[in-house]
């Protein structure tokens, strides 16, 4: 079925490619400059640049804004490539980090940080970070679990892979809906709001672990490209072309629960960008991987930064939950994608 | 109590002003609040036109709604909060997320945090806290206080021998009632007029099966007017299946109030706490 969206823009020529990629990247630098610009209170760019801001505008910019600018720019990006990654792994256009149950594990390490951290009275110094770890944790103890399910299972198939992804996310919908049950009325408040997703509680002395972390994942996923290029050959055929398959594998799925689970930890769950992104630069670009992993990076940070803006902006002096922007854009699109490709 | 200790800790935690109600603030000029109770209060002591900026739990009085909405008590927007120019935020024990609280309160905004209520005590102590630290006429904060001192009177006089067995129901949804077990406003009203929850076996807010429900069988039904509207009215609440196998759905012994008033702990409720127990038979009706 992944045939025909694989092939659409398939034929793009390479000085077409390279223009569209110069104007992705320009639509980026555009979308960040609005997003650090705009917001409900005004701040001068060129005075700020020269100094003439006042202290409260300075505050307003360097505390409040940029970091979330550049947390939205981040999660949105990882969740681009990432999904890019996994659909050329699965070889599933309907792939994306959701789908291998990475999103729930995060969530559900959060939201049991969020229900029991209280019990645990950690040391105060370790308290900012005890949530994001709990997330990073939950992403990665589901890809071991992955991991080692699909080892004692003998082979190690795609297929395999992706019917234990349901399973997991079925079982983590379970814990979470347990952690739900089991929350008082305010530590249920905080689940609630915090699994519909905000950059509203970016920091920096949060966000640059997460930065980190996020990078890292995100370049060795953009290596992956020829490896995912010839993957598309098949499974066997790769292998004969040189691809060590496994380490593939497991790159491209450690990369994605690392990267995807230090966004989600900050931001909370943020649909539809990880399977959305990847579809709209392969309509622009084609589906070589060289080109579409970097652009995915670009148009996924583009986009969360835009759906950002909109979210602390509309209803300003309050603000709407980022994901019902991504998710309000994204559910109509993958309605759209799943009636393109049905079997003719 | 537990509960409490652990905030005050996180609040520390973070390097945030905890409950600073001893002091008038250094400009209450442009108050933005988070609460609907600390709304209520700022109406009685007649000083709302200072008042520029309220969150979406503050709907009463409804003149409040007209106010610039700056979103839910726990996903305040840090940008949006200082965009409407204020000199003080004052908020309930609840109010966040703490990282946006930090934020603002790094941006040089004074931020109050005042206690949770959760007795007659607490409310009058949450009046003279908005009023000290707002700087209210000594007039109408003395006469708020004066009334709740009188209702809190009355209160005292509640008899607790009978103790008539309450459920208080917040909506009746689909999935059945949600009820009010231990740890929750609705625990603490009935301790107010010495009733007994016959949900006092688990904590917190619950749906109700329909045969526990007849099991804890209330002699009483509390429910709030919202779900009262959500039901169809008050023919459609007796008829649930949940409530007409009960002895309060029987002798259609439904007592019916305002959400914020009976659960908010604002300066409403004790007023309702008074009525409440008048209706309950555990004070007298000629008092108060």
């Amino acid at each position: 079925m992944n045939t025909e969206t694989l092939q659409a823009g398939a034929g793009v020529e390479l000085g077409v490619r390279t223009n569209r990629t110069w104007i992705l990247a320009l639509v980026f630098v555009g979308t960040l400059l609005v997003g650090f610009s705009l917001g409900a209170i005004h701040v001068p760019l060129p005075a700020l640049l020269s100094g003439e801001a006042s202290t409260l505008e300075r505050t307003v910019f360097t505390e409040i804004r940029a970091p979330r600018v550049l947390l939205a720019a981040f999660v949105g990006g990882i969740l681009g490539v990432a999904g890019a990654a996994l659909q050329g792994l699965f070889r599933n256009p309907l792939a994306d980090p959701g789908l291998i149950g990475v999103s729930a594990g995060a969530a559900l390490g959060a939201i049991s940080m969020i229900v029991i951290g209280d019990a645990l009275s950690l040391p105060e110094s370790v308290r900012p970070y005890a949530l994001p770890l709990a997330a990073v944790a939950g992403a990665l103890l589901v890809t071991v679990f992955l991991y080692a399910f699909a080892a004692w299972f003998g082979h190690f198939s795609i297929v395999t892979l992706l019917l234990v992804g349901i399973a997991i996310n079925a079982l983590a919908t379970v814990g979470i809906g347990a952690f739900q049950y089991l929350s008082d009325d305010a530590q249920l408040r905080t689940l609630v709001f915090w699994m519909m997703g905000s950059f509203g509680r970016a920091g920096w002395q949060t966000v640059l672990p997460a930065f980190a972390i996020i990078t890292v994942a995100g370049v060795f996923l953009l290596r992956q490209a020829r490896g995912l290029d010839l993957l598309q050959l098949g499974e066997a055929d790769a292998a004969f072309l040189g691809v060590d398959v496994a380490r593939l594998k497991r790159v491209v799925i450690l990369c994605t629960a690392a990267g995807v689970g230090a966004g989600v930890a900050l931001s909370g769950i943020i649909g539809f960008v990880g399977l959305v992104v990847p579809h709209l630069v392969r309509l622009l670009l084609g589906p070589v991987h060289k080109y579409l992993l970097p652009n995915a990076v670009l148009l996924g940070a583009a986009l969360m930064v835009a759906a950002d803006l909109v979210s602390r902006t509309v209803v300003s002096p309050a603000e709407i939950p980022v994901s019902l922007v991504t998710s309000a854009l994204g559910a109509p699109f993958f309605l759209w994608l799943i009636a393109r490709v049905r079997p003719v | 109590m537990h509960k409490l200790r652990f905030s005050v800790l996180v609040l520390l935690g973070l390097g945030l002003p905890a409950w600073a109600c001893d002091d008038a603030a250094e400009d209450a000029s442009r108050v933005v609040i988070a609460g609907g109770s600390l709304t209520e209060i700022a109406y009685e002591l007649g000083i709302e036109h200072r008042v520029v900026g309220v969150d979406r739990t503050s709907n009463y009085p409804p003149a409040a709604t007209e106010l610039p909405s700056i979103g839910y008590v726990r996903t305040l927007s840090a940008e949006g909060l200082l965009s409407l120019d204020p000199t003080l935020l004052m908020g309930e024990h609840d109010m966040g997320p703490d990282e946006v609280v930090t934020q603002v309160a790094n941006a040089g905004l004074q931020v109050v945090r005042v206690a949770q209520s959760l007795t007659a005590a607490d409310i009058r102590a949450k009046v003279d806290c908005v009023a000290t630290v707002m700087g209210a006429p000594t007039a109408a904060a003395d006469a708020l206080a004066a009334r709740l001192a009188g209702q809190a009177d009355a209160l005292n006089q509640v008899q607790t021998d009978r103790a008539p067995r309450v459920a208080v129901l917040l909506t009746l949804g689909e999935a059945g009632p949600v009820g009010g077990g231990a740890d929750t406003s609705a625990q603490n009203m009935l301790d107010m007029v010495g009733a007994q929850n016959v949900f006092g076996g688990f904590e917190g807010w619950k749906p109700i099966s329909l045969e526990a429900m007849a099991r804890s069988n209330p002699e009483y039904l509390v429910l709030t007017q919202r779900a009262v509207d959500g039901a169809g009215g008050i023919d459609k609440v007796l008829s649930h299946p949940g409530i007409r196998l009960t002895d309060a759905g029987r002798s259609q012994a439904l007592i019916v109030f305002d959400g914020m008033s009976l659960l908010g702990f604002g300066p409403r409720t004790l007023a309702t706490a008074v009525d409440l127990a008048m209706q309950l038979g555990t004070l007298p009706s000629a008092e108060g």
